[in-house]
């Protein structure tokens, strides 16, 4: 496989580009490993690139004689993910990516065909629906936001936003990838289009279990781990010491929330000499900019200024950071909110995040950041619960860490860390439920629930 | 568990958790001012109530302060036994 003919792939219209790097790595390399699922449990399968290549052609068959209006990707499997784009994306059918949780929107796309793990066409699908002029169609992909602000909602994108962010140079070739995101949604599809595009090698664990994720990571030789803030903090503070010192990380690509100093930190102790850095990005923007030199927030200066590519960043007097991709574009708020802390800007949390009690406003990830800095405590959670008397009020819940100290106990390390909040804290951010959780819930997307559950 | 043990139990919840002196409470005192309990306290009374009676009797009928009905531990034994009531 020569690094040129990776590099080369850039020329190729973006709709091709997943088939033609599918077929062109099995011609040079047929039997290299192109996935491995269920990771770290009895179950692992690994797919070579030469599989992957056969059933893209097949499908690419199919639709050619078919021609739908559109696919509608119903597999589980990452496998049969990756064959459709491939397929639909050469044959310039649009395909749409629907998670669990937004599959109430596949009414807007009623006369799309579902695909399933079979990745056979249904009979007669097809029949009666326009039959789509080839080359004519803008080649496109939908893709469900997390809900992260409000309900899913679909986005259409070209191939060429999809393919924007993936690097091609040598360095990124024959990688080893996480995949601990959701394939379905937008930064599990980067990741899944970055590893197949450089030959690498897609890790998907069988579960998000810590123990599960490392051994994944230490057997399959993961080099990449993309993650989001939350995912990283539990596999570093929960899974078992032994697996994660096997465990051999060149970088770790953090994206889907803020992250802060303090697991920066753990991360630099446990992995020296690895490179961090967190993507700012969102389902509508796509990727905006990336962090790069290991501290939390971005540099003060890039506000103002413009950014490679052209982005324009700016504040809001409330603190909404507002974002121009482009001088031709309108400038979109966010619904995060950063402060000035020295010569960064900080993430404090999304607008949509802050709880309100008795009027005066909470920034829930500062006291979760302050909760994860008292000795003992692994884990934390800060929401909103409902209440007639204030509005809302502050709750929290704690994972407490394996191996305590003795002869701390999990009432001893709640207490220390409630008598922190008193003493950092204004009386209305001081949670007023703090519980003990053997683990933190986390939605599909990898990220910290805010509201009560 | 009794409706007036499970007020008092969240009433001391409250005093340990924001470290004040944890004392014998009595259905005579006085919220405000013999117990010291502002509007935060009272809202996370009400979430420990909830949770051990399984009713939230101002979930039904929103206030944004205490009640002025509802001035000494009695007044809030009494809303939550009338709450219990009903099914």
């Amino acid at each position: 496989m020569t690094p040129a003919t990776i590099a080369n792939l850039a020329d190729a219209p973006a709709q091709d580009r997943l088939a033609a790097a599918i077929c062109l790595i099995a011609d040079k390399v047929p039997d290299r490993t192109a996935i491995v699922v269920d990771a770290g449990s009895d179950t692992r399968r690994a797919i070579d690139y030469a599989a992957l290549a056969a059933a893209v052609r097949k499908l690419e068959a199919e639709l050619d004689t078919l021609r739908p209006m559109g696919v509608v990707a119903r597999a589980r499997n990452v496998d049969s993910l990756i064959v459709i784009a491939a397929a639909c994306g050469r044959q310039h059918v649009p395909v749409a990516f629907l998670p669990e949780d937004a599959r109430d929107l596949i009414g807007e796309l009623a006369e799309w065909v579902p695909l399933d793990d079979s990745l056979v066409v249904p009979p007669g699908a097809a029949e009666g629906l326009p039959r789509g002029e080839f080359a004519s169609v803008p080649a496109q992909v939908v893709v469900a936001t997390s809900g992260t602000s409000g309900p899913p909602k679909l986005v259409e994108h070209s191939w060429d936003s999809l393919l924007a962010a993936a690097r091609l140079a040598e360095q990124w070739h024959g990688l080893g990838w996480l995949l601990v995101y959701d394939a379905t949604r937008w930064a599990g599809i980067q990741v899944w289009l970055q590893a197949v595009l450089t030959a690498g090698r897609l890790v998907q664990p069988a579960s998000r279990n810590p123990d599960v994720v490392a051994r994944g990571v230490a057997d399959e030789q993961v080099s990449i781990l993309p993650s989001t803030p939350t995912l990283l903090r539990r596999l570093i503070t929960s899974a078992d010491r032994g697996l994660l010192a096997r465990m051999r990380i060149d970088r770790i690509t953090l994206g889907g929330e803020a992250v802060d100093a303090h697991l920066l930190e753990q991360t630099k102790s446990l992995f020296p000499g690895v490179r961090i850095s967190h993507v700012y990005a969102t389902t509508e923007l796509g990727e905006v900019f990336r962090v790069t030199d290991g501290e939390a927030g971005f540099p003060a200066d890039w506000l103002g200024r413009p950014l490679p590519g052209g982005v324009r960043l700016s504040m809001r007097r409330d603190g909404e950071l507002l974002v121009q991709l482009s001088r031709d574009t309108a400038e979109v708020a966010t619904g995060d909110l950063v402060e000035k802390r020295g010569s960064r800007y900080e993430f404090t949390g999304r607008r949509s995040d802050v709880i309100v009690v008795g009027g005066a406003k909470v920034y829930p990830r500062r006291v979760e950041e302050l909760l994860r800095s008292v000795p003992g405590v692994a884990e934390a959670r800060v929401y909103g619960l409902p209440s007639a008397i204030t509005g809302e009020l502050v709750a929290a819940e704690i994972v407490v860490a394996d191996a305590l100290p003795e002869p701390a106990t999990p009432d001893n390390v709640r207490s220390a860390a409630l008598a922190v909040c008193r003493e950092r804290l204004e009386p209305q951010s001081v949670p007023r439920v703090l519980d003990i959780a053997k683990r933190i819930a986390t939605t599909s997307a990898g990220k910290v629930p805010r509201r009560s559950l | 568990m009794t409706i007036a043990d499970a007020v008092t139990d969240a009433i001391q919840t409250v005093l340990r958790d924001t470290a004040r002196e944890v004392r014998a409470i009595e259905p005579s005192m006085l919220l405000a001012t013999d117990l010291g309990l502002d509007s935060l306290d009272l809202a996370q009374t009400v979430v420990l109530l909830e949770r051990s009676l399984g009713v939230d009797p101002f979930r039904s009928a929103p206030t944004t302060g205490p009640r002025p009905g509802i001035r000494t531990v009695s007044d809030l034994i009494s809303i939550y036994t009338a709450a219990s009531r009903t099914p």
